[in-house]
């Protein structure tokens, strides 16, 4: 192997947010001016920066000590001193670098686990670095296979199948409940913060239409334009509850606004089609007994608690399943460092071309057959074995002519991708967007 | 072993294979599996379909309750497949590949009784009687998915109001307002294949017999699921009744109709006896 990796980096574990923001590299010049600085010492760079961490990937040349360059161009293009940054960064090398990276695109690093926008930010963040030509052989690797191993971890655990915050569990049983939302409609009653980021995710999940049933008008109102709904008074609460499917309640009423009796004739008006009430005051402004009549589902502040528990609790477990995932990738991703070397790429090529030679001589002796002579079978075998030593010779010569260069693993990656030696499964379509990209 | 035993055997090894397929992608939530499973499933439908009409070719004028039974079999995957297409609902294979096994299984053993083979009746009473056959298998084939569908909605709609959690198998059921739509289709379109069913057969027995009813055990239990079936259907159509109620409904309705084609045709003395 002839580099080191290097990732540095602060998060929301390391860094308040003040510390954070101070050296988020967020300002595009701020970031423009740190990356190109690197770019004179390294061989490859790539910067993620999101609200809640930063991430610094270097790889320099094997045995060049980047460490304190690293720090001082990310303080001074935060207009700050280097020392400042360094009691919150952390510090990975190669392998640690590579599994930390893993976890960072699965999500298995975030605050809330298993989110998925991580790797959008991940994958703009990576585009951004081939696009100033500072990703190469290393970096495209790693990010291909980092975008790779949060997909086996989404499908093959659990870890974002389940709501962790409580409007959005609302919106998942609300789901379950009555399934296609296109058709849906929604009403929040009181227009507090929790409506808000319940009507958020119901207008993400598609609800058809929403309206803000508020004490004050203006406030139902000024809500109800951010969501493109219509706004109605107190008085007409009960009017309008048999037109929609899903409430959700967070008035600050002493007592409930929703009773039993009334919700058994809006039910009658609307032919029995299914409500989903979701009462998020305390104390409640729904009628707890509603959710013993038919077609009538009633979700409180507590019940929905209880499912975001029980569903970070699931994400703990599931966790632990993708740490093994991204144990496993870590440790493919280190071999291949380690053939990413004249020697190991000459011993590949060759065992390749015998394997082949051996594989198509077994056939051929097959067809011809038990009466064929020794001498034509050895014939045979050694123009096999010689055929593939041959057809590799040309390839080995530049090889190795090319090894002398600086940027030599440019072409033994070329040549390992070429004769496919990593047996990567490469989709048919995974180059599409490469060449659509070069399009725009 | 003569080809219609081959064909037999491998339609019931599809089935088999298919409806486990089927069972695992549900309980590990995988795609593969289900899609496997309905594929398989797909595969021996179609092989069934021809040893039917293979049975029907070979001997065209005698059937046996055996046939009906395996006719059954493959009507309810014929539903199964057609639900699937239009509500996109693979959990009913759950219920359809292993029904249909099963079915097929209790055909075999009603071929393999030694039993006088029942002639099939001539020209314009012949196509009274395969509507007969032909509407009132289609029509249970419905309410079969709909008591699926059913148990389906009452499990879910129970644990959605105790406020359980729904990870698992669980959350692989569709919505309740997807298996009450499953349960509004079977019933719009089921209650009137059973009617022109019922009245097929009494055509078709007064051109026969030249009495249109006969207090046959059969026809008696047949009205009576009809009544509830009717009332089912108006509740449904008319006053709008939806989820808990309508699901027990279709429950009582396909429960009593797989009771009277097993006990009443296997144990009773009946005209419509498969022996």
């Amino acid at each position: 192997m002839q580099h080191d990796i290097h990732l540095f980096g602060l998060n929301h574990r390391t860094a308040g947010v003040e510390v954070r923001e101070c050296f988020s590299l967020k300002d595009l010049e701020a970031c423009e001016a740190c990356v190109s600085e690197l770019g004179r010492y390294v061989d490859e760079v790539m910067l993620l920066s999101t609200c809640n961490r930063v991430e610094l990937l270097v790889v320099a040349p094997r045995g060049s000590n980047v460490s304190s360059r690293v720090l001082e161009c990310w303080a001074s293009a935060s207009g700050r001193q280097a020392q400042e940054l360094a009691p919150h960064i952390y510090e990975h090398r190669d392998l640690a670098a590579v599994e930390h990276m893993y976890l960072v695109a699965s999500g298995l690093d975030s605050m809330v686990l298993g989110e998925p926008q991580i790797l959008g930010q991940l994958k703009q963040a990576y585009k951004a670095s081939v696009e100033k030509g500072q990703a190469k052989v290393v970096v495209n690797r790693l990010l291909h296979k980092a975008f790779s191993v949060a997909k086996r971890v989404r499908t093959e655990t659990g870890i974002g199948a389940s709501a962790v915050s409580i409007s959005y569990a609302a919106v998942e049983l609300a789901k379950r409940i009555l399934g296609d939302m296109a058709d849906k409609k929604a009403m929040l009653v009181g227009a507090g913060e929790m409506a808000e980021l319940a009507a958020t995710h119901l207008v993400g999940a598609g609800v058809r239409s929403l309206c803000v049933v508020n004490r004050t008008l203006a406030r139902a109102e000024e809500l109800a334009s951010r969501f493109k709904g219509t706004a109605y008074s107190f008085t007409d609460l009960t009017t309008r509850l048999p037109e929609v499917d899903i409430v959700i309640t967070s008035t600050g009423s002493p007592e409930p606004i929703i009773r039993a009796r009334d919700v058994k004739d809006v039910l009658k008006k609307r032919k029995y089609r299914p409500m989903f009430f979701i009462d998020i005051a305390v104390p409640r402004d729904i009628d707890p007994d509603i959710n013993s009549l038919d077609n009538i589902y009633l979700y409180d502040i507590d019940d929905l608690k209880e499912v975001v528990e029980e569903n970070k609790a699931q994400r703990q477990m599931e966790a632990e399943k993708a740490r093994e995932i991204v144990q496993a990738e870590t440790d493919k991703f280190g071999q291949w460092l380690d053939s990413l070397d004249l020697q190991p790429t000459i011993v590949d090529l060759l065992s390749r071309g015998e394997e082949l030679a051996h594989k198509e001589l077994k056939k051929t002796l097959k067809r011809l057959g038990p009466d064929c002579a020794d001498e034509v079978r050895e014939a045979v075998e050694v123009l096999a074995l010689k055929l593939s030593r041959k057809l590799y010779h040309a390839p080995l010569v530049f090889l190795k002519r090319r090894s002398r260069e600086e940027s030599s693993e440019r072409f033994l990656d070329l040549a390992r991708r070429m004769f496919n030696l990593d047996e990567d499964i490469v989709p048919p379509e995974a180059h599409l967007d490469r060449k659509n990209g070069e399009e725009d | 072993m003569d080809w219609s035993e081959l064909l037999f055997y491998s339609v019931l090894v599809l089935y088999l294979i298919g409806s486990g397929g089927h069972i695992c992608g549900i309980l590990t939530r995988k795609e593969r599996p289900r899609l496997v499973g309905g594929v398989v499933s797909g595969a021996g439908f179609a092989l069934h379909g021809l040893s039917l009409a293979l049975q029907l070719v070979h001997e065209p004028t005698v059937a046996r309750g055996g046939f009906y039974l395996s006719l059954f079999s493959w009507s309810v995957l014929l539903i199964l497949f057609i639900l699937w297409a239009r509500l996109r609902m693979s959990f009913l294979g759950l219920i359809a590949t292993p029904l249909a096994l099963v079915l097929l299984l209790a055909s075999q053993a009603a071929t393999s009784a030694p039993l006088a083979p029942l002639p099939l009746p001539p020209a314009l009473p012949g196509l009274f009687f395969g509507l007969h056959i032909g509407t009132l298998f289609a029509s249970l084939g419905l309410m079969a998915m709909a008591c699926a569908a059913g148990i389906g909605y009452l499990k879910l709609e129970r644990r959605i109001k105790s406020k359980e959690k729904l990870t698992g198998a669980w959350a692989a059921l569709p919505s309740l307002d997807k298996l009450d739509s499953a349960n509004r289709l079977a019933v719009t379109i089921g209650f009137p294949l059973y009617t022109l069913g019922l009245v097929s057969g009494f055509l078709w027995a007064g051109l026969t017999w030249k009495r249109y009813f006969s207090w046959d055990p059969k026809e008696v239990v047949a009205v009576l699921i009809w009544l509830l079936f009717a009332y089912l259907f108006h509740q449904r159509v008319a006053l709008g009744w939806r989820g808990r109620k309508t699901a027990w409904l279709a429950i009582w309705v396909f429960g009593l109709s797989l009771a009277s084609m097993f006990l009443i045709n296997f144990f009773v003395k009946t005209h419509h006896s498969f022996t």
